[in-house]
């Protein structure tokens, strides 16, 4: 059975991409930041890990960083919002997001995926990733 | 009139009048008088040089013989025309000339000076020797011929100081336009000049060399002052046009600011709302797929499901005018056939009453750009444009071409460059904007619509597309007359025009 595990800061996302994923007839685990989503893969390993990009803690690039350095066939997913939730500055944030997504795919993230995207996409460009 | 006076011309003929006036009595006074003596003295001389010789040649020719004889000599003195008077007296005996009153030759007295007595006759005695006696002749000469002779040398005298004095007057005139006619051209160049019209070279041309020197002078002031002029203009006009330049330059900067002030929080706001947004889509999702197929519950969750997607357009589009940065854009060499399909994706949106005049510059490139979002532009600028036709009739207007960018077009567009653009221009004459709303239009969510009618999104979403293009977007627009919206790409640099690195 294909393990997937889900790191997220926000409970409401970690709670429905489960839920997707276990419909989907994944083994699914569940993390609310990067050092604990580590330490599961660590444990029981992992086929994919969904990662979202900013968090509080190391984000989703270092996540996907350690995690590509500690487990080269894991496949990555990191999910970002669109936006940045930093402070207003003049620089548009939104180059910041880009850069963060642009950098998550040079540490080796195999995909990156925006925020909001619907549970078909999200289906399909998992199911792409794992039949590789 | 005082003014009148104050003239060289004026003044010239008036010192000249001056000095005559001392003058010319003097010197007739003098000249008359000279001529009244000399007259007098000559016939003064003349008189006792004729009473001697006619004496004399009473007493040689005989005629003293008797009384008879002395009074024919008398008579023949008068008739002669030279005396109005003769008498001779001889032993206290008178005798008179016939040839006259009575009592006229009774009234003898002599005369020592010319005038004298005022009855215009000069007396004169003449004493001779006839025998042992002493006899005396008396003879009047006529002043009239004198005194006429007198009055006509006067005359002339007179009339000569007069003609002179005209002369001199005239010369002096003469003389003062001479150098006032040159004077005056000299007045009219530099009224000229005070009046502003500095261009106008000072040339006079007169013999005078003061009047010469002068006109050189104020030449070279006049040139000196259209110098220093076209300078200060200059400096005036090149601190006007920095001044200029730094406004726009400065509109521009808070302009760019604001919209990225805007385009941070919108991002900030587009980020937590998709965090909230995933949920939403994803637990609806599979909410439904718990749903009996018969369940009444079922279309209501396909609503919020609906809704959610619709939410995730929206924050899309937020997104699109926040996101500045160049994603995989590719060089096409020729866009007019890109932007055929925009166009026929707006004619479908925009009623069939409503005229577009289209007018697409082929070859039109080469861009670098994004497809879809260089359509999604001409579509979002077209429908705004329809929109602003709304409150009353008229067309739009969609031109496409390669525009040259020059310096002075560059200097007024900060964010152009000198060099080729591709410029496309909707123009509607629609119900047309004012400052405050063109100021505003690249905002999110701004729109002058009521509510309900448009996201206000479009021009925002235009904004965008444009920066993350490197172009440049600008609005002109007059309330009542209509808005031009310009749009300039910057044509894509092909490699063999990219000097290497």
């Amino acid at each position: 059975m294909t393990r997937v595990i889900i790191i997220d800061d926000e409970e409401d996302i970690r709670i429905v991409l489960k839920e997707i994923f276990v419909r989907e007839g994944f083994d699914v685990a569940v993390a609310s930041d990067g050092a604990e989503g580590l330490n599961l893969i660590r444990e029981t390993g992992a086929d994919l890990v969904i990662t979202d990009i900013i968090m509080p803690g190391s984000d989703g690039v270092e996540t996907a960083y350690d995690i590509r350095m500690e487990f080269p066939k894991t496949k990555i997913i990191v999910m970002s919002g669109g936006g940045n939730t930093g402070p207003l500055e003049y620089e548009p944030t939104a180059i910041a997001t880009n850069a963060y997504l642009a950098s998550a795919e040079a540490v080796g993230a195999d995909l990156t995926i925006t925020k909001p995207f619907n549970r078909q996409e999200l289906i399909k460009a998992v199911r792409e990733l794992t039949e590789q | 009139m005082a003014g009148a006076l104050k003239s060289i011309s004026a003044r010239m003929v008036l010192a000249v009048l001056l000095i005559h006036a001392v003058l010319l009595p003097l010197l007739s006074y003098g000249m008359l008088t000279l001529v009244h003596n000399v007259q007098e003295e000559t016939f003064i001389d003349h008189v006792r040089i004729y009473s001697r010789v006619f004496a004399d040649q009473m007493q040689s020719g005989g005629q003293l013989a008797n009384e008879d004889r002395i009074i024919e000599a008398l008579d023949s003195s008068i008739l002669g025309g030279r005396c109005v008077h003769a008498a001779f007296e001889l032993d206290g005996r008178r005798l008179l000339s016939s040839m006259m009153d009575k009592e006229d030759g009774d009234k003898f007295e002599e005369d020592f000076s010319f005038g004298e007595h005022g009855d215009n006759v000069y007396y004169l005695s003449t004493p001779l020797v006839v025998g042992n006696s002493m006899a005396l002749l008396e003879l009047g000469f006529d002043e009239v011929p004198t005194l006429l002779a007198m009055a006509s040398a006067r005359t002339t005298i007179l009339t000569i100081v007069l003609i002179y004095l005209l002369v001199t007057v005239a010369l002096a005139m003469a003389l003062s336009t001479l150098v006032s006619s040159p004077l005056q051209r000299l007045r009219h160049d530099s009224h000229k000049i005070a009046s502003g019209d500095y261009t106008r070279q000072m040339s006079v041309d007169s013999e005078i060399v003061e009047i010469k020197e002068l006109t050189s002078d104020l030449e070279h002031m006049r040139s000196t002052l259209v110098g220093i002029n076209a300078r200060l203009e200059g400096e005036i006009a090149s601190r006007e046009a920095a001044e200029e330049e730094r406004r726009k330059a400065e509109t521009h900067l808070r302009h760019m600011h604001r919209l990225q002030s805007i385009g941070t929080m919108a991002g900030g706001v587009a980020h937590e709302f998709n965090n909230v947004l995933l949920p939403i889509l994803l637990y609806t999702d599979l909410a439904l797929e718990d749903l009996p197929e018969d369940s009444p519950t079922r279309p209501n969750l396909e609503r919020v499901l609906r809704l959610a997607n619709r939410a995730k357009g929206l924050s899309e589009q937020i997104l699109t005018f926040s996101r500045p940065s160049s994603e995989a854009m590719t060089v096409h060499a020729d866009i007019a056939p890109i932007l055929d399909e925009a166009m026929s994706m707006v004619r479908a949106l925009i009623p069939a009453n409503i005229e577009i005049r289209i007018g697409i510059q082929r070859p039109l490139g080469p861009l670098a750009c994004d497809t879809n979002e260089v359509q999604q532009l001409m579509v979002n600028l077209c429908s705004n444009a329809y929109k602003a036709l709304l409150k009353g009739d008229g067309g739009i207007r969609v031109v496409a071409d390669n525009f040259e960018v020059d310096p002075e077009f560059a200097a007024q567009h900060p964010r152009l460059e000198v060099g080729r653009y591709v410029r496309l221009t909707v123009a509607d004459d629609g119900e047309g904007m004012d400052s405050v709303t063109i100021e505003r239009i690249f905002d999110p969510f701004f729109s002058t619509r009521e509510v309900g009618q448009g996201t206000g999104l479009g021009l925002s979403v235009v904004h965008g597309i444009v920066t993350k293009h490197e172009g440049e977007i600008v609005v002109a627009s007059e309330v009542g007359v209509g808005t031009t919206i310009d749009v300039y790409f910057p044509h894509a640099k092909l490699d063999k025009e990219r000097p290497s690195k």
